[in-house]
């Protein structure tokens, strides 16, 4: 190669460099745990196994906070294979109870066994699937579902989707593997792991939060007070965990007497619905203790939808259920004065408001992290971008319906609305950063006015 | 009051250590059960029953293991080889020259181990 050649090399290399823009930087590289969670996200929404239809998401909608309830489930078409046992013929006794899912979100498990499926089986709500990573793990193993366990296998959460498929997915009560449903493999598993942990917070909130709101700052103190409110015990930190004479119990089990509770919608009804035992077989009548921070958002309350609000959720523990329940009479030994839990009709608005809040609050973060990742380098295709918008539009909203339906933090609500609008109008008109920075300085408009910095 | 009072009071009314339902498990063909097949199982073929003890000994590659039989012992019948659905069996179904597959109560497997269940491979018309 002559002089003339290495100078003319030499030269355009110069060039290039001298113009970065003509070149794109390349993404960042993919991170394998992201890649696993992508995977199992498809999977959650898109797999049926070669069942009946029905996919994780079917019960667990993103766009309704994975859960179910009587409102939602009215807003769906008649075929959507949540119906499933209303038009497979083989599906129609035994399968699912159509008017209790309808009316009130319930659906069937035989966690007792398949031994006698037209007596032998609960009716239950759909618990929501968001901040598993802080609720899973407890020291008497992996605790899965309203009773901690309704995981076959090793009992994980990771086990989950296994006896899910086989419950909820199967095509005939015959349930034969590789007939009626596949069951997942160890890389499904493993994936849909990965994305049900990724999904909520990732940790404890640290409570008492400097609140604005009057109502919802003496809902806070009331929640935390061992002596009225004493929610704190079972809820540390509005979380999953019980913690008793500073001795952690971590996500335990318990009897609260739900089961006890009068007037019960679905046992208003003439339908079948027995007795639910709870953890264990034959079981021994606790359940499992879910975080607050999203109940607010993810109503009917306790594992058979036995309470529409969360006010109403609050009030249960203020009953006679379940102050003379196990849990309810622990509460009065250890209580100074031998009281049980006794409110009044403002503190339970005021728990309730503060749950709301915290709920609201929870939104508005996983908004912010959404709207702040719709823009960032991570995003490699504008489908997943919108999938973000579509994630922040849903959270923002949850947000608006929690604080309005309570009456809380109007100018919160206003706030939230114009941010809801403004990605709204990101995801007809393309995905514009600008509008993504607008709606994020809503949606942090929205905190500083629930909440001191 | 005494944390250790209040500690042991808690544990009144919390759940028991007793394992979890997981009665979906009925399903899942021998050999595939999530977390616990390969790890905490035994899979192997019957080569002996006594019956009055109500033990079995299976035989897995060069090792074998004596198993005990109780009435807490779910045994179910694996049929999903002949695309049957699997069945609740008996101790009678345990017999010589069967697969099963062996999950032991808590996990804790040795020569003479309770079973919390035992599968029993069905490969052919009963």
């Amino acid at each position: 190669m002559g002089r003339s050649t290495y100078a003319f090399a030499f030269l355009m290399a110069l060039l290039l460099a001298s113009f970065p823009s003509c070149h794109t930087p390349p993404p960042p590289p993919v991170d394998p745990r992201d890649a696993l969670i992508e995977k199992g996200r498809d999977i959650f929404f898109t797999e049926t196994f070669n069942g009946n239809g029905r996919t994780c998401g079917t019960c667990h909608p993103a766009e309704n906070n994975f859960t179910l309830d009587a409102t939602f489930i009215g807003s769906l078409p008649r075929d959507n294979p949540l119906f499933v046992a209303e038009f497979n013929p083989a599906l129609k006794e035994n399968f699912e109870n159509p008017r209790l899912m309808r009316e009130f979100g319930l659906i069937l498990e035989n966690l007792d066994g398949f031994d006698d499926l037209a007596n032998e089986f609960v009716m239950r709500g759909i618990p929501h699937t968001v901040s598993l990573s802080t609720s899973v793990a407890s020291p008497k193993g992996p605790r899965t579902g309203w009773s901690g366990d309704g995981s076959p296998g090793d009992g994980s959460l990771r086990s989950f989707a296994t006896g899910a498929v086989i419950q909820h997915f199967t095509k005939t009560l015959n349930r034969i593997p590789g007939v009626d449903f596949r069951l997942p493999t160890d890389d499904e598993l493993d994936a849909l792991e990965a994305f049900q942990l990724s999904l909520g917070r990732q940790s404890e909130l640290t409570l008492p939060l400097r609140l604005k709101g009057t109502i919802a700052r003496r809902g806070q103190e009331l929640f935390m007070d061992s002596t009225v409110g004493k929610c704190n015990l079972c809820h540390v930190n509005a979380g999953p965990t019980a913690l008793f004479g500073g001795n952690s119990l971590g996500n335990a089990n318990f009897n609260t007497g739900v089961e006890a509770l009068p007037d019960q919608p679905a046992r208003l009804t003439p339908e079948n619905v027995p007795t639910d035992d709870g953890f264990g077989r034959p079981g021994d009548s606790t359940f499992n203790v879910p975080p607050l921070v999203e109940a607010a958002s993810t109503g009917p309350f306790f594992h058979n939808n036995a309470i529409e609000t969360i006010e109403g959720a609050v009030a249960f523990y203020d009953g006679e259920s379940f102050n003379n329940s196990p849990a309810g009479r622990f509460l009065r030994n250890i209580d100074p004065e031998g009281a049980g839990i006794e409110l009044d009709g403002t503190q339970i608005v005021e728990i309730a408001a503060f749950l709301r809040v915290l709920n609201a609050l929870e939104s508005v973060r996983l908004a912010t992290d959404a709207l702040k990742a719709s823009i960032s380098d991570k995003v490699r295709t504008k489908e997943q971008a919108k999938e973000l918008l579509r994630t922040a539009v849903s959270q923002l909203q949850t947000g608006v319906r929690v604080l309005s339906e309570g009456r809380l933090h109007p100018n919160a609500v206003q706030s939230l609305l114009k941010a809801t609008q403004i990605v709204l109008a990101a995801l007809e008109h393309g995905h514009d950063k600008d509008l993504i920075k607008k709606a994020l300085d809503e949606a942090n408009q929205a905190r500083s006015d629930m909440i001191e910095p | 009051m005494n944390r250790a009072i209040v500690v042991v009071s808690t544990l009144l009314f919390i759940a028991g250590s007793v394992s979890a339902q997981k009665m979906t498990e009925m399903y899942i063909p021998i050999g595939h059960s999530p977390g616990l097949s390969g790890k905490f199982t035994t899979l192997g073929k019957v080569t002996s029953v006594n019956v009055p003890a109500k033990m079995v000994t299976c035989t897995y590659g060069a090792d074998s293991i004596e198993i005990k039989v109780t009435p807490r012992t779910i045994i179910w019948l694996d049929k999903s080889g002949i695309k049957q659905p699997n069945q609740i069996g008996t101790f009678a179904d345990c017999s010589i020259g069967r697969t099963i597959e062996v999950k032991y109560v808590n996990n804790a497997r040795s020569d003479g181990g309770e079973a919390e269940w035992i599968k029993v491979q069905i490969s052919g018309p009963q």
